[in-house]
């Protein structure tokens, strides 16, 4: 048997959806365990298309596949990935088995598991979809899908205040990318007139010319879907609600992968397409990013409750993306690619943190938890890991994201660098209260002594996302080069469009 | 022109018209027998009824591809007419089994019910195949009448009566209007046809400008387009709920059908008031239905009004006189006519399960007693709502694809403050259903047939939103046609 030519990705899409046909039609105390094999099946077989993955031509889109949907509007059902998609879905399987494998034994899940499990699945299959999406109206379909399970599983399993969170993060997430929605079919009625015919086609529309204005205005479309999903500072207040009050493994995936979705689509969609905008509106951009990371921290330092911090400090994750992605250079683009994959470890590592301390001691108040991991040796170890990635530590895996933004920074001004350096700053200052109230802080420890440690499925949830990052701290060339090419292309494509970056 | 070609005798050429034929005759024969069995059984009536409509569906079905005029140009079939038809009748045969378990429950039994049912589909039939202002006008009216009177059709109600006089008064004005507007296209162009009324490049622009503008003000209180909108949230309200189903997805299609048959008639000269009339109708009738269908307590109403903030959508698409333009509107009505249907029927079940008032509150749990009918309310609300992948996410983007394409973008903008206004008020029922405790226990069951049908109307709704090309195959053709290429 020929194993390259196995449809890796449309394979690890319908894994899941055969799980959740199992969970509908079998009885509902072995839906967790059907849960667990599927997206397992799902990792095993996003790890095995490793070896088939030509990493030298990762600027290439490989596993292609298509399906023609509509012919006269061509619209295609086309999946493959690019060296970009390609990291992206190996964090979408590995951190959708991470999130139900913790789910298993957490309390906060013990009624209509058939549902929760179920939406877990779609969730898992659809962000593949949006990953992996080469169509622009299949990308949106995918795009908008991923709302659903996560705002049933925000409304239904999550924390006190879960309805008012799951309506506020439907109704941003939803009329925010119909501003998308209206910029794709623009973009196809623009290649319609240049080109006498219709196409959603990533690869066709790359094509296209505006002019400026018009292509500003193209862009902004686009910008305001991503900006709300990413988040960017004002325009992030649904992301404290949703990822407070959902269950510990609805946050793991709304921070890992979710948040994502946002900074993937702007590097692939408004970099990609519109590269002439870009460098036009890139001041701003790095700019914004820089406040978001700033900002964000300020926000994160001043919460009471540790859900609501970790979320904030997911915001000034996002700040370094957005603004080493719109340096547009090499170091910034490579810094805002692997620092989405750190994060997606970091974040889930810390949600898991909240979620298991929420166990034991029924509170998500940063006051009552102080000291309250000293018990416990193993889940101290590895939020210490955790938290010292997250902070930027050199051999974390947050480091290369802020030491590589900051060279990339530096190549423009040594101003823009030490702006960059003073945004990092405030993300160590956080972290390190985090650190300090879990660690040092005292408590009567009558109370906790009886603290049961990490163990089972949950030590092997946490193993899952803490192992990569030593991987990515230390071995960062490893993931370079799923990338690398990728950036030349879009930088090779920026000066031949652009003519090159003349910002200094 | 020759004195010979204005007398010679046409024969009517009945294969076109078959369709309709049967109807009426499946009409004639229930009014006939109703009459000499004094009350006709509803089993009887019902089985008449269904076995002429699947006749004249399958004809058509058939011969879909028959085109053709006949009656000296008065009546045309052509694909176009053909698609709706098929829709319409389906519709109205699945509609049957809902009322006859609905009557029953009110205890408000007609037998007449079955013989204007009939009439008000040949109206629609009609309507969907002319170009004549003449018979557009007669079947327009048989439709109204129709409706008027089966909205009046729930004994002891005093909303059913109100809605249905609101519904009469507001009619009058709005046949009135279209024939006053008749009177101007007729006096520009010299002829009842409205193909040669728009093609002519006469003199006089601003009668037609306002013949036009008239008889777009009568279709558009039929329609249910704000400022004219008053009669329909009480009519809706008012009318027995599966007959306001039908008036939703049967009506809609008919009042539509002649107003997207003069879309691609549309010429150079007066191309810009076309579109700024519409435009602007589209966007007052999508804001005002989304907001007003906001702050609505009853479900029933609420619909309603959602109702009208779908044929704002639909008008906006019908500002962009160009095939992609014709085939969004197309495909949006039809896809409008299957949910509005679904989700009207899904009321209309729930009540007879006694004491339920279509307060939005009763719907609090609704996953728990109900299973079946919470799942299928919620894919159509979210089908309403436009989440992909139902249908109803499609059909907005096509509507937002021919908007981008006429660059109207202050219309397209709009939209989508429109379409966010009314996430509030889908989203809430389906959080209602499912995110809430029980609030009230219902115990009945839907007949299997009920189940069957909305179960394949449900799953419709998804299927045409995953692969579109189903329907899409038959619209492009039909646009494509109707715009002569």
């Amino acid at each position: 048997m020929d194993w390259a030519s196995i449809p890796f990705i449309p394979l690890s899409m319908i894994l899941p959806l055969v799980g959740i046909l199992l969970i509908v039609f079998l009885e509902e105390r072995s839906s967790k365990w059907i849960a667990l094999i599927f997206s397992g099946l799902t990792l095993i077989v996003s790890l095995i298309s490793l070896f088939y993955f030509d990493f030298s031509k990762s600027h290439k889109v490989q596993f292609y596949h298509e399906l023609v949907l509509i012919e006269e509007l061509n619209l295609k059902l086309a999946l493959g990935a690019d060296g970009l998609s390609y990291l992206m879905y190996i964090l979408t399987t590995l951190v959708s088995f991470v999130a139900i494998s913790w789910s298993l034994r957490d309390h906060q899940i013990n009624h209509r598991l058939k549902e929760y499990y179920a939406w877990f699945l779609l969730s898992e299959a659809t962000l593949v979809g949006v990953f992996t999406s080469w169509d622009l109206i299949v990308f949106y379909v995918f795009y908008e899908l991923t709302l659903i399970p996560m705002f049933f599983v925000i409304g239904i399993w999550g924390y006190k205040l879960r309805l008012y969170s799951a309506y506020k993060f439907f109704i941003y997430i939803f009329v925010s990318s119909l501003f998308l929605l209206l910029g794709i079919v623009s973009l196809s009625t623009h290649h319609y007139k240049q080109f006498g015919k219709f196409s959603f086609s990533y690869f066709e529309l790359l094509k296209n010319q505006y002019d400026l204005a018009f292509g500003v205005f193209l862009f902004l479309l686009f910008f305001i879907a991503f900006a709300v999903k990413t988040p960017i500072v004002p325009f992030h207040t649904w992301l404290p609600d949703a990822h407070g009050e959902a269950p510990t493994a609805g946050s793991v995936v709304l921070a890992a992968i979710l948040l994502k979705m946002g900074t993937y689509a702007l590097l692939r969609f408004n970099i990609g397409l519109f590269p002439k905008e870009s460098v036009f509106l890139m001041p701003l951009l790095v700019l914004w990013g820089i406040a978001t990371i700033v900002f964000a921290s300020w926000f994160t330092i001043s919460q009471n409750n540790v859900k609501r911090f970790v979320a904030y400090s997911s915001v000034s994750h996002m700040g370094f993306v957005v603004a080493g992605m719109f340096l547009l250079n090499k170091e910034g683009l490579r810094a805002s690619i692997i620092e989405m994959f750190a994060h997606g470890l970091t974040s889930a590592s810390l949600f898991m943190m909240a979620g298991f301390i929420y166990n034991r001691l029924h509170s998500f108040n940063m006051h009552a938890l102080r000291g309250s991991i000293r018990f416990m040796p193993v889940f101290a170890f590895l939020v210490g890991i955790t938290a010292f990635s997250s902070m930027g530590l050199p051999g974390g895996s947050s480091f290369w994201g802020k030491f590589l933004t900051i060279m990339g920074a530096k190549e423009y001004t040594l101003q823009l660098a030490l702006l960059v350096i003073a945004g990092a700053f405030f993300s160590v200052l956080y972290m390190l209260y985090l650190m300090k109230t879990l660690y040092l802080d005292t408590k009567e420890e009558g109370r906790l002594v009886h603290f049961v440690d990490v163990r089972g499925f949950k030590l092997l949830a946490f193993l899952l996302v803490v192992l990569p990052m030593f991987l990515v701290g230390l071995f960062p060339f490893l993931f370079f080069s799923f990338f690398d090419a990728y950036i030349d292309t879009v930088l090779s494509q920026l000066v031949k469009v652009a003519g090159g970056i003349s910002w200094r | 022109m020759e004195i010979k070609s204005l007398i010679s005798i046409e024969y009517p050429n009945l294969a076109l018209f078959f369709p309709e034929l049967i109807v009426l005759i499946t009409g004639f024969i229930l009014f006939t027998l109703d009459i000499i069995l004094k009350r006709i059984s509803h089993s009887l009536a019902i089985g008449i009824s269904i076995m002429g409509y699947l006749i004249a569906l399958l004809y058509i079905l058939l011969n879909f591809d028959l085109k053709g005029e006949t009656f000296y140009n008065l009546y045309v079939r052509d694909q176009f007419s053909s698609l709706l038809q098929v829709f319409m009748i389906l519709l109205t045969i699945v509609l049957l089994a809902f009322t006859y378990e609905y009557q029953k429950f009110k205890r408000s039994i007609y037998s007449e019910f079955y013989y204007i049912l009939s009439f008000s589909l040949l109206g629609g039939m009609i309507l969907a195949s002319s170009y004549n202002l003449l018979l557009i006008y007669i079947a327009l009216e048989a439709v109204s009448v129709s409706f008027y009177i089966m909205t009046a059709l729930q004994k002891r109600d005093f909303n059913s009566k109100e809605g249905a006089f609101k519904y009469l008064i507001l009619g009058g004005l709005s046949i009135a209007l279209a024939s006053y507007g008749a009177v101007f296209l007729y006096l520009y162009g010299g002829s009842m046809n409205l193909r040669q009324i728009l093609h002519l490049d006469g003199p006089n622009k601003e009668l037609l400008i306002l013949g036009l503008i008239l008889f777009l003000f009568g279709f558009a209180i039929k329609i249910g387009v704000v400022p004219f909108h008053f009669w329909l949230p009480d009519a809706y309200q008012g009318a027995p709920t599966p007959i306001t189903a039908y008036m939703a997805s049967v009506g809609k299609i008919a009042f539509f059908a002649p107003v997207i048959r003069i879309m691609p008639l549309v010429q150079e000269s007066f191309h810009k008031t076309w579109v700024i009339t519409l435009a602007v109708l589209a966007v007052i009738t999508f804001l005002y239905g989304n907001v007003v269908a906001l702050v609505q307590k009853d479900v029933k109403r609420m619909l309603a009004y959602s109702s009208i903030a779908h044929s704002g959508f639909i008008l906006a698409g019908i500002s962009v006189a160009e095939t992609i333009g014709l085939k969004a509107v197309v495909y949006f009505l039809l896809a409008y006519s299957i949910m509005g249907m679904l989700s009207f029927l899904v009321l209309a079940v729930l009540e007879r399960s006694g004491a339920w008032e279509n307060q939005i509150q009763e719907f609090s749990g609704l996953r728990l007693s109900q299973p079946f009918l919470a799942l299928v309310f919620a894919v159509s609300l979210l089908s309403l709502l436009g989440v992909p992948p139902t249908v109803g996410f499609f059909v907005k983007a096509l509507v937002f694809m021919s908007l981008s394409f006429e660059a109207l973008w202050w219309v397209a903008i709009l939209m989508i403050g429109g379409v966010g206004i009314s996430t509030g008020y889908y989203l809430r029922l389906v959080v209602l259903m499912y995110m809430k405790e029980e609030e009230k226990k219902l115990t009945f069951n839907p007949t299997g047939f009920e189940k069957l049908s909305m179960a394949i109307m449900a799953l419709s709704l998804i299927v045409l939103g995953i692969l579109p090309m189903i329907l899409w195959n038959y619209i492009s053709p039909v646009s494509e046609m109707l715009f002569g290429r």
